[in-house]
């Protein structure tokens, strides 16, 4: 459902910041991406969300080869893609209702469907008191909810999460792991960056790895054995 | 282009956001003076042609005093050709009691002054757009009546327009300037706007919305801010030139004529929001459009 072939990325005129990226996520597979800090995850996902185009290389999306698309075609292939961004990216002078209510609006989606799924939702991650706070009185951890929520109100069938439970306390992660798992459960393929090796140990998901600039996939096993005796 | 100022909220609620609330305060005040501009140069307009047909409608003719003469029998002779003109609606002599109540106030006793050499006056009244020649009329009537004069301002009128004209043609550069000028200062608070609005922008376009669909909430709401400036500016300008028109009656000459506008130049005042409502709107969808150009 994913293929890059031989993939760069470059921000402007500066270094490539990944090459040769090669990878096959196959439709309902979940994978972590991790990597130190600086290696490149924001940047792989940003090829995945369609918001950068890759400087070489092929890459195709639910079997259409990107470079081939037009773009009034784009919006629609936006819409099968949920993002959780790590800066999460709210609209500050929307209520939290409103955030996560934006994507089913912009889809032309009915009020009473908008009311009812966005309701449920929120009081599912928790934030159901908190339905008409905007997003600066949120804490992090509200904020990062917020934005899981906006990223899954269209059922996607591709779900892209930059450090998604990175701002919450390790209960409020896990439960929304178990989220995306549920989701996954219903076809939904899952792609999660983190830092967290607990998230890995638990979860035994295959892990992608940055490294040197490029990308390796590898079983959870043999990557946690790395840190073996660390 | 679709033109939803009044529509329903919109889902993103930009009015929500606080960023580009000063836009309506610059256009209110370039609205206020190109308001004030406009004015000025459609009432010299209309005061121009009151002037004309205030000075050619009423005209004069002086039958200057003869010892020898009979005046009375000039003053008749005068009356008689003129009558027979095509265009003048009215001769009327002007008796010699009425000449000296006149100049009563200036010279004093009346039956005193009846017996001054004053000449005679005959009051014509021209009517409305005739095609009168004025100065052949003239003519004529100096060699009919030996001392008459038709006196036809014209010399004075033609001061008075030329004068009028350049005051115009400055009115009208300056309107040409604050034009200019507020074109400019739209297009700049457009862009500042929509500068502060780039993250939201973005992040509507990563969820998947179209071109069309965010160049819409935009316009929509920024011809709304302008609009929000515009019409209070243009009604302070007209509140302006109503204080003006009051100063200018309370004068009561007649070359000051209080500002009165034609229909044309109110119409063009009502245009002028909306002209710049429409002028927001494209530059805002311009810039909307070609900064997402920029995105994939
Ligand atoms: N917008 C940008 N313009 C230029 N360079 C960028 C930009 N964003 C990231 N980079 C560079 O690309 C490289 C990879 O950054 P990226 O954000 O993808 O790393 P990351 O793995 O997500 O790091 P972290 O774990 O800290 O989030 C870094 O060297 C960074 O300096
Ligand atoms: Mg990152």
């Amino acid at each position: 459902m994913i293929r890059f072939e031989n993939v760069g990325m470059r921000y402007g005129m500066g270094p490539e910041v990944l090459r040769d990226i090669n990878l096959h996520l196959s439709h309902g597979s979940f994978h972590f991406l991790t990597g130190p800090t600086g290696a490149g995850k924001s940047s792989l996902l940003k090829l995945l969300a369609l918001s950068h185009r890759p400087s070489r290389g092929l890459l195709s999306l639910f079997g259409q080869e990107v470079s081939h698309l037009e773009r009034e075609d784009l919006p629609d292939f936006r819409r099968k893609i949920g993002v959780v961004f790590q800066e999460f990216r709210l609209l500050d002078h929307l209520s939290a209702f409103e955030n996560v209510a934006l994507p089913l609006r912009i889809a032309g989606a009915e009020d009473d469907l908008v009311q009812k799924n966005v309701k449920e939702l929120l009081n599912w991650v928790g934030l159901g008191n908190q339905m008409n706070a905007r997003p600066p009185t949120l804490s992090g951890g509200e904020k990062q909810r917020v934005a899981i929520a906006r990223a899954i109100i269209n059922r996607p069938q591709l779900l892209i999460a930059d450090e998604p439970t990175g701002s919450m306390d390790p209960e409020m992660g896990l439960r929304l792991m178990h989220l995306f798992q549920e989701l996954n459960k219903l076809g939904t393929t899952v792609v999660i960056a983190t830092h967290d090796i607990e998230m890995i140990r638990r979860f035994r998901h295959p892990v992608m790895y940055l490294e040197d600039s490029t990308l390796h996939t590898t079983t959870p096993t043999a990557y946690l054995a790395r840190f073996e005796g660390m | 282009m679709k033109f939803s100022l009044l529509s329903k909220p919109t889902e993103l609620q930009l009015e929500k956001d606080a960023s580009s609330k000063y836009l309506p305060v610059v256009i209110a005040a370039m609205v206020f003076l190109a308001s004030l501009a406009l004015i000025g140069l459609f009432s010299i307009n209309s005061a121009i042609s009151d002037w004309s047909g205030a000075i050619s409608g009423n005209l004069t003719v002086e039958i200057a005093y003869d010892k020898n003469g009979d005046m009375d029998q000039r003053a008749e002779d005068a009356v008689a050709f003129l009558k027979t003109v095509p265009g003048i609606n009215e001769v009327r002599t002007i008796t010699k009691a009425e000449t000296a109540e006149l100049l009563e106030p200036f010279l004093g006793r009346a039956d005193v002054i009846e017996n001054l050499p004053l000449p005679r006056l005959v009051e014509v009244t021209v009517s409305e757009n005739s095609a009168l020649d004025l100065l052949a009329t003239a003519t004529q009537l100096e060699n009919t009546v030996p001392g008459a004069h038709l006196n036809t301002h014209r010399p004075w009128l033609d001061k008075m327009l030329l004068l009028a004209r350049s005051i115009q043609f400055l009115a009208a550069a300056i309107m040409f300037l604050i034009s200019m000028v507020t074109i400019v200062i739209i297009v700049f608070a457009a862009r500042t706007g929509m500068v502060m609005h780039h993250d939201i922008i973005e992040v509507l376009h990563l969820i998947g919305a179209r071109d069309g669909y965010i160049a819409r909430q935009f316009q929509d709401y920024f011809a709304r801010l302008s609009l929000f400036g515009a019409v209070p500016g243009l009604i302070i300008a007209i509140i302006v030139m109503q204080f003006f028109t009051y100063l200018a009656s309370r004068l009561e000459a007649g070359l000051i004529q209080p500002p009165s506008m034609v229909l044309e130049g109110w119409l063009a005042l009502a245009l002028l929001p909306l002209l710049v409502a429409i002028l927001t709107t494209v530059t805002v969808r311009w810039i909307v459009l070609s900064s997402l150009k920029r995105m994939m």
